[in-house]
């Protein structure tokens, strides 16, 4: 019995409003290379990424703190797997609470040796310190930033 | 089978986006909740549990109920998710109300037009199969079921387009802060004109129900209590299926007036919000739901039967045609039929609505049916 | 109120495996269906409700597929709807027919789904789009990376080696060599597992589930018909949901209520369903436990999160063998997610397996003696979380 296939493509382009909390987020990002977080009033933790409110408390953010460039890897893992439309591996990336942050932000962890996968995992152990470098060309979205080790 | 215990809704807030909005989808969300929580008197605290409705196609996002969790109250809380459509959120909060479990809940649903097509990302919804090389999109699936009815109705062209003008009359009243025509239609499957359908906008609705002892205890007044809900589906392809009825509606419709103890819609019922997915489709559902039968359609829509000054006004709010946040229309309707029994829905308030219908209706013509029956008494069937 | 019981009085699944091109999507869905109809022998006119289950569309590749679905779970002109929370939509879908038939609604609901996860191309690639333009898209997130870093934090914590995650993928690979209807049978050793490929740090090959295709379905009924028609039944005793912030990197600071090392949310679900159920000591009333976990490492937090070891003592406990077919409590006696995968029904499978435990229907894989078991599905980031418990 002959089976057939069809392939089928999702190709839909979606143009997403940022708000204007993350858009003047990465407007400091881009023209400043300056990272911000927003305060929820009513538990007083910065929140990083920015939002316009908490969705613990669902109280509203009321005022803009900079955040970093410093911080320390919360988590991290290392991608050795290529992915369809995801990046040529291998690569490391994960999360990390910016000074003055109560809450941590991703990005990629660049400039290190992964070639062994035991040796790079300990170089990013949870707790290290790492330090945000800015891309020289920045566009305003989470790219324009990563983070090698201090 | 009837529900346990009845359910009423307390509060609701609908939320459009005009196009110079600067909110993001998340903080849109987080606005009309916080819109209903007040509407109701309740803080996000008092909310035992949420349905959320949205389609991810839409969105952009794989499981859109996701980023929206946190706007809407979602985190630390229960929260389930009914993609076929948003009417199905309110069904699913009132059983979950009905089996004792849960006393009051948050329903939301919201839809965006941040896809380049929303028509491209409907058109996904046929099967591979057979369909997905035909240009099948809600417009198309709306225009075959029109040219089915008009070849059976001699006039019925002419006859859609002067019950669109109606409904744009009624729609005139109350929609005038915000500019609610979407941008351009592009062209239309014949027989629709951008006379008889709206461009889609982004729109977002929140409604809060509690049940009947937690209306009791807490001296709850001018609630709108469901007092019929019926709900059904069709079959998925639309080649099996005859266009000239909707027998899934009939399901719905009687399982609604059953459990409300309605005889005759007409008379009892003060005020309708239907889905009018096109003028054609709103003159089906006028006849399967008892409004107004096929053989009294011409005379009915001269006469002004369903004008907002009727003894019977259809979709005083505007309808789908007046305001088309594509995904969320039908849960729309529900609220503003809810509104006008507690007393709420501004300057299209019908005066002294007691009973109201409200009829949802989602998918490729019609494929989802809805019927609920609202009252400002608690009627009908209780266990 | 007093929470009422509601009977499981049909179980059908597939024989999972990777593709299935001899069946279209809503073929397999009818498959699973049939099955669990004639298990309980009843018509589909008896049935008066369906709840369909399904997660992200783009699995499928068909938008709102469900409604291609409405003649293979006999949904024409009766009450239908569709349940998604991700990869908890299984469990989720039982759970909204549980209320279908508790609210008094209906007497008899039909729950199903299917997926073709082994057809998508790259799921991964979808994955991808459960995460929010504005922030995190852009990083190459996927749910092996999240829980991937998950173990990390898990590791810091606790301790944790990958020789312990191996030794979870050797239990579920002896428990699924036991079950017909696994995807991934083939028993493996810790050595086979630390020589597979590194994925994405800590996660090896052997330590993901498979990307799987298969139907499932359940009918529920209430007790009174059960009665009246003399049937044969196990008993949802217990339903819960709660869920965690969308935010992975809010689950990692001060003052947040979870972390990401842990499942909080998935702790408070399985706490209201025990409630639910009047279980005040689960380590002693739980006789078997399906707990969804997609990667090896987060099956540790999943066992702490059901309350069957103190948090941070998973570990030692797993390798002793307590979880294994044999041990005290037997965790994912069918393999459990890490053997199958098919996303829009595996959490469904979690509480039909437990179901078939505690119904002595489980076969070869069958805990002895069993009489009440927990089951729960995780969806969107580790966000959605729903739990439940059957008893005899």
């Amino acid at each position: 019995m002959e089976l057939l296939q069809r392939k089928e493509i999702w190709n839909i382009t979606y143009t997403h409003a940022l708000g204007e909390t993350a858009s003047w987020f990465f407007v400091q990002l881009r023209d400043n290379k300056k990272l911000y977080g927003r305060r929820d009033a009513k538990s007083g933790r910065v929140l990083v990424p920015p939002r316009a409110f908490s969705d613990q408390t669902l109280e509203p953010t009321t005022e803009w703190v900079e955040v970093g460039p410093g911080g320390q890897i919360e988590t991290f893992t290392i991608v050795y797997e290529a992915f369809q439309n995801l990046p040529p591996p291998p690569y490391a990336f994960g999360f990390v609470m910016l000074d003055g942050a109560d809450t941590a932000i991703g990005g990629f962890f660049r400039g290190l040796d992964l070639s062994d996968p035991e040796k790079a995992a300990e170089k990013l152990s949870v707790g290290t310190r790492v330090m945000t470098t800015f891309a020289e060309e920045r566009i305003g979205d989470i790219s324009d930033f990563w983070f090698e080790l201090d | 089978m009837s529900l346990k215990r009845k359910t009423a809704v307390i509060g609701t807030a609908i939320l459009a986006q005009p196009g110079d909005d600067p909110r993001s989808l998340e903080e849109l969300l987080y606005d009309v909740v916080q819109d209903a929580l007040r509407d109701a008197d309740l803080t996000i605290e008092d909310i035992d549990g949420i349905v959320v409705g949205s389609n991810d196609q839409f969105d952009g996002r794989a499981i859109s109920i996701m980023a929206a969790s946190g706007s809407v109250g979602g985190v630390d809380r229960d929260i389930l998710s009914t993609p076929s459509a948003s009417e199905h959120a309110l069904v699913m909060a009132t059983l979950r109300i009905a089996s004792g479990l849960y006393e009051t809940h948050l329903i939301v649903s919201w839809s965006t037009t941040e896809a380049s097509s929303l028509s491209e990302a409907q058109r996904l919804g046929a099967d591979p199969y057979f369909h997905r090389r035909l240009p099948l999109d809600e417009n198309a699936g709306t225009a075959l079921q029109a040219n089915v009815m008009a070849s059976s109705v001699p006039g019925l062209n002419d006859l859609a387009a002067k019950l669109a003008a109606n409904t744009r009359s009624n729609g005139a009243r109350t929609r005038s802060s915000v500019s609610l025509k979407g941008g351009a239609l592009g062209k239309l499957p014949y027989p629709l004109t951008d006379e008889m359908v709206t461009a889609p906008v982004t729109g977002a609705v929140a409604m809060v129900i509690a049940s009947e002892d937690y209306v009791a205890e807490n001296n709850l007044t001018g609630v709108a209590w469901i007092n019929g809900m019926g709900w059904a589906t069709e079959t998925g392809y639309l080649g099996d299926r005859n266009l000239n009825e909707a027998l899934a509606l009939e399901v719905a419709r009687d399982r609604a007036y059953g459990e409300a103890g309605l005889t005759s819609p007409l008379t009892q019922i003060d005020v309708a919000e239907l889905t009018d997915v096109s003028p054609y489709q709103e003159l089906m559902v006028s006849d399967v739901l008892g409004l107004s039968a096929r053989a009294d359609w011409e005379t009915d829509v001269a006469s002004g039967l369903f004008s907002a000054d009727s003894n019977l006004p259809v979709n005083p709010s505007g309808g789908v045609l007046c305001f088309n946040p594509v995904f969320c229309t039908g849960l729309i309707r529900i609220a503003e039929a809810a509104n006008q029994i507690r007393g709420c829905a501004g300057k299209h308030q019908v005066s002294g609505a007691k009973t109201a219908l409200a009829h949802a209706a989602s998918g490729f013509a019609m494929m989802y049916q809805c019927v609920l029956i609202l009252g400002a008494e608690p009627t009908g069937e209780i266990a | 109120m007093k929470a009422p019981r509601v009977g499981i009085i049909g179980i059908g699944q597939s024989v999972f495996t990777r593709r299935r091109d001899d069946a279209s999507y809503p073929d397999l869905v009818r498959e699973a269906v049939v099955l669990a109809m004639t298990q309980c022998g009843l018509d589909f006119d008896a049935i008066d409700g369906t709840v369909y289950s399904l997660s992200p569309d783009a699995m499928v590749g068909i938008g709102n597929a469900e409604r291609l679905g409405v003649d293979a779970v006999g949904g024409r002109y009766k009450p239908f709807l569709r349940i998604n929370t991700g990869g908890a939509t299984g469990i989720s879908s039982v759970a909204a027919a549980y209320y279908h038939v508790a609210s008094g609604a209906c007497d008899v609901v039909l729950t199903a789904g299917a997926d073709k996860v082994g057809e998508c191309g790259d799921s991964q690639t979808v994955l991808n789009k459960i995460w929010d333009p504005i922030y995190e898209r852009p990083l190459p997130q996927g749910t092996i990376t999240m829980l991937a870093m998950s173990g990390v934090r898990y590791q810091q914590k606790y301790g944790m080696t990958q020789e312990d995650m191996a030794r979870v993928v050797v239990k579920n690979r002896y428990h699924a060599s036991l079950n017909s209807n696994a995807h991934l049978r083939k028993e493996v050793t810790v050595e086979d597992v630390m020589a597979s490929r590194h994925i994405s740090w800590p996660i090896k090959l052997m330590d993901c589930c498979p990307q799987s295709s298969g139907g499932g379905a359940m009918v529920l009924a209430s007790e009174a018909f059960i009665k009246a028609n003399k049937l044969d039944a196990v008993w949802i005793t217990g339903v819960g949901h709660c869920s965690e912030t969308y935010y992975l990197g809010d689950r990692m600071g001060k003052g947040q209520l979870a972390d990401h090392a842990d499942a909080y949310a998935l702790s408070k679900s399985i706490r209201r369903s025990y409630q639910m159920a009047g279980i005040t000591n689960p380590q002693k009333e739980i006789d078997v436990a399906e707990l969804y976990a997609p990667f090896s490492n987060t099956e540790f937090h999943s066992i702490e999160a059901a309350g069957l070891a103190e948090i941070g003592t998973a570990v030692p406990q797993l390798n002793e063998g307590r979880y294994t077919i044999g041990g005290d409590i037997p965790v994912n006696p069918s393999g459990g997610t890490l053997c199958t995968n098919a996303i829009a029904v595996t959490a469904m499978i979690r509480v039909a397996e437990v179901a078939l435990q505690v119904w002595g229907k489980a076969g070869a894989h069958q805990v002895k003696g069993a009489q009440r078991g927990v089951a729960s599905g995780n969806g969107g980031d580790h966000q959605f979380f729903g739990t439940m418990i059957v008893e005899s």
